[in-house]
């Protein structure tokens, strides 16, 4: 968004000087940036744009698999396919024996190509530094100018805006046979509007496959310290901006039909952007794993008749009844829970809903299927792609049917996200995104050998090792050692240990407070970090809210509670490893979600 | 007495301490069990047979049998017979109380307070319920069936509450307590002040930082809630008239509930601790023409008894909680027995998942201090706190037609040695010592086959630093001793 608007005060002033065309073309041309001119020379016509794949499996997904046909790409489309296809003579051939060719996989949710918050100085130790960083206000990564809401409730931002080409993520997503993505802002309530993406592409323009797709909701409090700060202020801030959307519309249509004698209504870019929303033109994906994070979601849908879409679905199974029955689609994350402490003797065991909620992860797909849920995978914040496909493999182990997992990389989120003429299957016409292995897809020896986006093979890296448990580290995930001094009282001794997907972060503490889950938690970019926890003391239980910065191994802030005092914390992680230092691009992460030691429920 | 309390307490924590264990071991298991329960069919008579029933409307009754029926008392009696297919449990030697009404807790509440504004009355407490918390299951084993959930104490007026049967293992929607009026929460004092917290660099004190600031949020929010209502009410009668060019007034949902106060709709729960505040609050209340339904904890209740009595206002105090924090100083043990004796309806609340567990003992701790009768003091946790929520017609005492809400105690529930054997909710069991005991081997077992799998292995190297033990609490944190500094009621 800032970028664009950046540019602008150049070109205006040229453009109404500017009467003669060859010279408004050559001060376009003068001004544009290099890599959309190079773009541009490239030009889609003197590359090779014709390709034929032959003799390979084809798994069309639209209809029967062909055993043994050819493939021909032509112009960036899918020009023919089938069993007794000639590939055309200006072809480019690739010998596709022994491999396998599927419509191209589809992420159905992720952050690709989104902005992170630029990075914060880096503060300097002891307890006045940590109360001065975590006071500062973390500048967004993207905004949108003259809202009348706050960053976190801006339904009007538009990923199509934001989204910036190249970059490791991109390129790790489609060695890892990934050819398309749904992408949306990583911050906030109201988060803004994704669109769909082809994985290959120097400009925004060229990537947009469809924009806008969804309205996504995150229920991430703010952590500016304004109001929302909390899952409540949360739920009644939705609901009141849509309200007030709702009675938008309403001033809008009577001011319109006659405007003699009424007061105008105020502008207001941020209502307006939920109008599609209410009038069920455009869905909602709301971020839900627990069970009843998805209830409550479902139940907001409900309330406001919105077009619901759940994103994460960790527990959906549970209640894929009511999915099923709402025909609410699922986009579900393939970051499998595992654990990643190593044994002691020292430590608490695991509760029984955490071994369960392992080795139930991969179960969920295959339930989702059998209730006739539709669903759809996404990475949700794997750190490492080559999981991707290899923890679909797992889901069919536990019962999914191959051809569903197949789909559900597919056509299912081509479907879900509004893309189905275009993405999906292998047929005539649609855009050439094709997924090629050797062996198949789902076999543990399978090997990605091209990928087709647009019509055009993409440079693959090689694959890295499916990842070890434990062995990656995220900005916040691991176990903290904290030291907790409230005023006035001992110093006090907290474990903390935190699962960080994407901006999102779950955990808990043990120790002189007692045991609990954190709640209300994120992480920025550059390691702000914010969370409200149940603390005891004594037999007394009470909130505390955690306000930090994580810098390397090192996390200091300040903590306030309602009624116990405030203090400061600063800790430790435990074991060393972990990213060093907050990096403005940061990896979307990583460390599977394991609940880690809590007390159970 | 304090002998016995600390000897109780000394008890409770070892108990605790394998209680935790023991939750540890079945998890979620008992929401399985409980649905099952339903699915099933679990019989919809149920006979309890001789036992002492602690009735609360009609005194104790010696060798007495009670028969729930679709889930609600059908007759409290002697020699009572039920159908073929009835579930019969002997409870000879046994007491059944009715189940403990806790009006104050922040149990299920995965956010307590929305604390960044003085006035959040549009937030709400159903939105955030958390069904699986573990705290529930253990409040269903202290003889606890209902829940008055509150919003925390860190601004004026707080968010809606909700009330809730511990219906654990079932899904939310069936743990709202049906016909339960709305109400809300309000705070005043130390809290609302944030006197204990301290104000960061670059960072400004929230209004109000005084008691004189509490009081003029409350006017201000009243009186926009008024002009609301007002806007509202000529935009209608405007339509009413056939006017069509018209554009409504805004929907606002910080300002709905406190219409609905001015209307009596809704109860007011307000947390306080000293007597200037409390009748600042009911006078403000009296300007306004509203109600305030209880004063919550109201530490220097019996400073103003008379006053909260002639208001109609019922009180909710903790049973010996003083002088932990300033405006904690005047409290005295003896509060909720004044009180009582001003003709207040009052009542004994936990404010902590700990405490929840055993109210019964800290509603008899008031027969020591005040001496309110055996009787008296078994109100405090019963049909007292269900008047305070406006749901006496549905459970609190043992009568025919009430709700089967009760638990069978091994002895007088004001004993230190009587313990819960089974919590009925509807005639529902939620929890039986007996069943918990049985279950423990296969879940023992079901444990043992899932530290096998794969995904519970732990990494083959490095990985993060397994969690430190959790540290037990030891009897001196016990609320009897405050000098430790660490007792805080307040969230």
């Amino acid at each position: 968004m800032r970028t664009q608007t950046a540019r602008r005060p150049g070109v205006a002033p040229l453009l109404t000087l500017a009467l003669v065309f060859a010279l408004l073309v050559s001060a376009a041309s003068l001004l544009m940036p290099r890599r959309v001119a190079s773009a541009q020379q490239q030009g889609r016509t003197s590359a090779i744009d014709t390709y034929a794949i032959t003799g390979a499996r084809i798994v069309t997904v639209s209809g029967a698999e062909i055993p043994r046909g050819t493939i021909v790409i032509r112009n960036g489309l899918i020009a023919s396919v089938g069993a007794n296809v000639a590939a055309p003579p200006d072809a480019r051939i690739i010998d596709g024996a022994g491999l396998t060719v599927y419509p191209g996989f589809i992420d159905a949710n992720t952050n690709l190509g989104m902005p992170a918050a630029p990075a914060r100085p880096a503060g300097g130790g002891g307890a006045a530094a940590a109360f001065l960083a975590a006071q500062q206000q973390p500048t967004p990564a993207v905004f949108s100018p003259n809202s009348s809401q706050p960053v976190g409730l801006q339904p009007e931002i538009l990923a199509s805006d934001v989204v910036r080409p190249g970059g490791e993520q991109i390129e790790s997503a489609r060695s890892a046979g990934l050819t398309a993505a749904q992408t949306a802002p990583r911050e906030g309530i109201f988060m803004g509007q994704s669109a769909v993406i082809n994985l290959a592409g120097d400009t925004p323009q060229q990537m947009i496959v469809r924009s806008p797709v969804a309205l996504h909701v995150g229920f991430t409090p703010l952590r500016t310290g304004t109001y929302p700060a909390s899952l409540l202020g949360v739920y009644a801030g939705i609901r009141q901006m849509l309200l007030d959307a709702q009675r938008y519309r309403e001033a809008n249509a009577v001011y319109e039909r006659n405007p003699r004698g009424l007061r105008r209504p105020d502008q207001d870019k941020s209502l307006a952007a939920l109008l599609p929303v209410l009038s069920r033109q455009m869905p909602v994906v709301m971020y839900a794993d627990r069970q009843r994070d998805i209830e409550r979601a479902l139940d907001l849908a409900q309330e406001f008749n919105l077009r619901v879409v759940i994103a994460g679905g960790a527990e959906s199974w549970r209640v894929a009844e009511r999915l099923a029955a709402a025909k609410v689609p699922v986009l579900l994350s393939l970051n499998y829970p595992r654990r990643t402490t190593p044994d002691s003797p020292d430590a608490e065991p695991d509760p029984l809903r955490i071994l369960r909620e392992r080795v139930d992860a991969p179960k969920t797909a295959g339930r989702l299927a059998a209730a006739g849920v539709r669903f759809a995978f996404q990475s949700g914040g794997l750190s490492n792609m080559n999981d991707y496909l290899a923890n679909v493999s797992k889901s069919l182990e536990q019962g999914l049917p191959r051809e569903e997992a197949v789909r559900a990389l597919t056509i299912r989120p081509a479907e879900i996200l509004g893309v189905a003429d275009q993405l999906g299957t292998i047929e005539v016409g649609k855009i050439a995104n094709l997924t090629v292995t050797r062996g198949d897809a789902f076999a543990r020896d399978r090997r990605i050998t091209h990928v087709f986006i647009d019509g055009r093979p993409v440079d693959l890296r090689p694959a890295p090792a499916p990842s070890a448990p434990g062995q990656t580290r995220s900005l916040a995930s691991g176990t903290w050692a904290l030291r907790v001094q409230l005023e006035g009282q001992p110093e006090r001794s907290v474990t903390l240990t935190l699962q960080q997907e994407a901006e999102r972060l779950s955990g808990s503490i043990q120790g002189d407070f007692g045991s609990a889950q954190i709640a209300n938690a994120s992480v920025g970019a550059t390691g702000d970090i914010r969370f409200t926890v149940p603390i005891t003391t004594g037999t007394q239980t009470t909130e505390a809210t955690f306000n930090g910065t994580i810098n390397g191994n090192e996390m200091r802030g300040t903590v306030t509670t309602v009624g116990t005092g405030s203090g400061t914390f600063n800790g430790t992680r435990a074991g060393g490893g972990g990213s060093t230092t907050p990096s403005a691009t940061p990896t979307p992460t990583q460390t599977p979600t394991t609940e880690g030691t809590r007390p159970p429920e | 007495m304090r002998k016995l309390i600390s000897l109780f307490v000394t008890l409770f924590v070892l108990g605790a301490a394998c209680g935790g264990g023991m939750f540890d071991a079945q998890g979620q298991r008992r929401e399985g069990a409980a649905r099952t329960a339903a699915a099933t069919g679990a019989p919809t008579e149920t006979l309890i047979r001789n036992a002492t029933v602690i009735t609360i409307s009609r005194g104790t009754l010696a060798n007495t049998d009670i028969l729930i029926r679709n889930g609600k008392i059908a007759a409290v009696g002697q020699n009572l017979k039920a159908g073929e297919r009835a579930r019969v449990i002997d409870a000879t030697g046994k007491y059944v109380m009715p189940g403990i009404i806790d009006a104050h807790s922040h149990s299920m509440s995965d956010a307590i307070n929305e604390g960044t504004l003085s006035v959040t009355s549009m937030v709400r407490i159903r939105d955030v319920l958390n069904p699986t918390a573990v705290n529930l299951y253990r409040e269903l084993a202290g003889g606890v069936t209902t829940l008055n959930l509150l919003h925390g104490s860190a601004n004026t007026i707080g968010g809606q509450n909700t009330v809730v049967k511990i219906k654990y293992g079932r899904p939310v929607s069936e743990f709202i307590f049906p016909g339960a009026p709305p109400g809300i929460k309000f705070a005043l004092g130390e809290n609302v002040k944030r006197a204990s917290s301290t104000v960061l660099p670059g960072q400004t004190r929230r209004y109000p930082a005084t008691r004189m600031g509490q009081e003029e949020v409350l006017r201000d929010a009243f009186t926009r809630a008024r002009n609301y209502k007002r806007a509202w009410d000529e935009h209608r009668a405007a339509t009413t008239r056939g006017d069509k060019n018209l554009i409504p007034p805004r929907r606002d949902l910080q300002l709905e509930p406190l219409v609905e106060i001015l209307e009596g709709k809704r109860l007011v729960h307000a947390h306080c601790y000293r007597a200037d505040e409390i009748i600042m609050l009911l006078n403000l209340a009296d300007d306004f023409g509203f109600k305030i339904k209880t004063l919550q904890h109201v530490l220097e209740g019996y400073k103003v008894a008379r006053e909260i009595a002639a208001h109609g206002a019922g009180a909710s105090s903790f049973a010996d909680s003083w002088s932990y924090k300033i405006e904690a100083y005047d409290a005295i043990p003896h509060n909720a027995a004044v009180m009582t004796r001003a003709g207040i309806v009052v009542s004994i609340n936990s404010d902590s998942d700990e405490r929840a567990r055993r109210l019964n003992i800290d509603a008899a701790k008031m027969m020591k201090y005040g001496d309110l009768t055996e009787e008296e003091a078994l109100r405090l946790i019963t049909i007292n706190p269900a008047i305070q929520l406006g749901i006496q017609d549905r459970v609190g005492t043992i009568d025919v037609g009430k709700d089967a809400d009760l638990a069978i105690w091994t002895a007088h529930p004001f004993s230190v040695y009587s313990r819960v054997e089974t919590t009925f909710i509807d005639g529902d069991i939620f929890f039986d010592r007996q069943q918990d005991l049985a279950r423990r081997p296969a879940l023992e077992r079901e444990r043992e086959e899932l530290m096998r799998a794969e995904a519970n292995r732990p990494p083959t190297e490095g990985g993060a630093q397994p969690g430190a033990p959790r540290r037990r609490p030891t009897n001196h944190h016990d609320h009897d001793d405050v000098d430790n500094g660490e007792g805080d009621n307040h969230r």
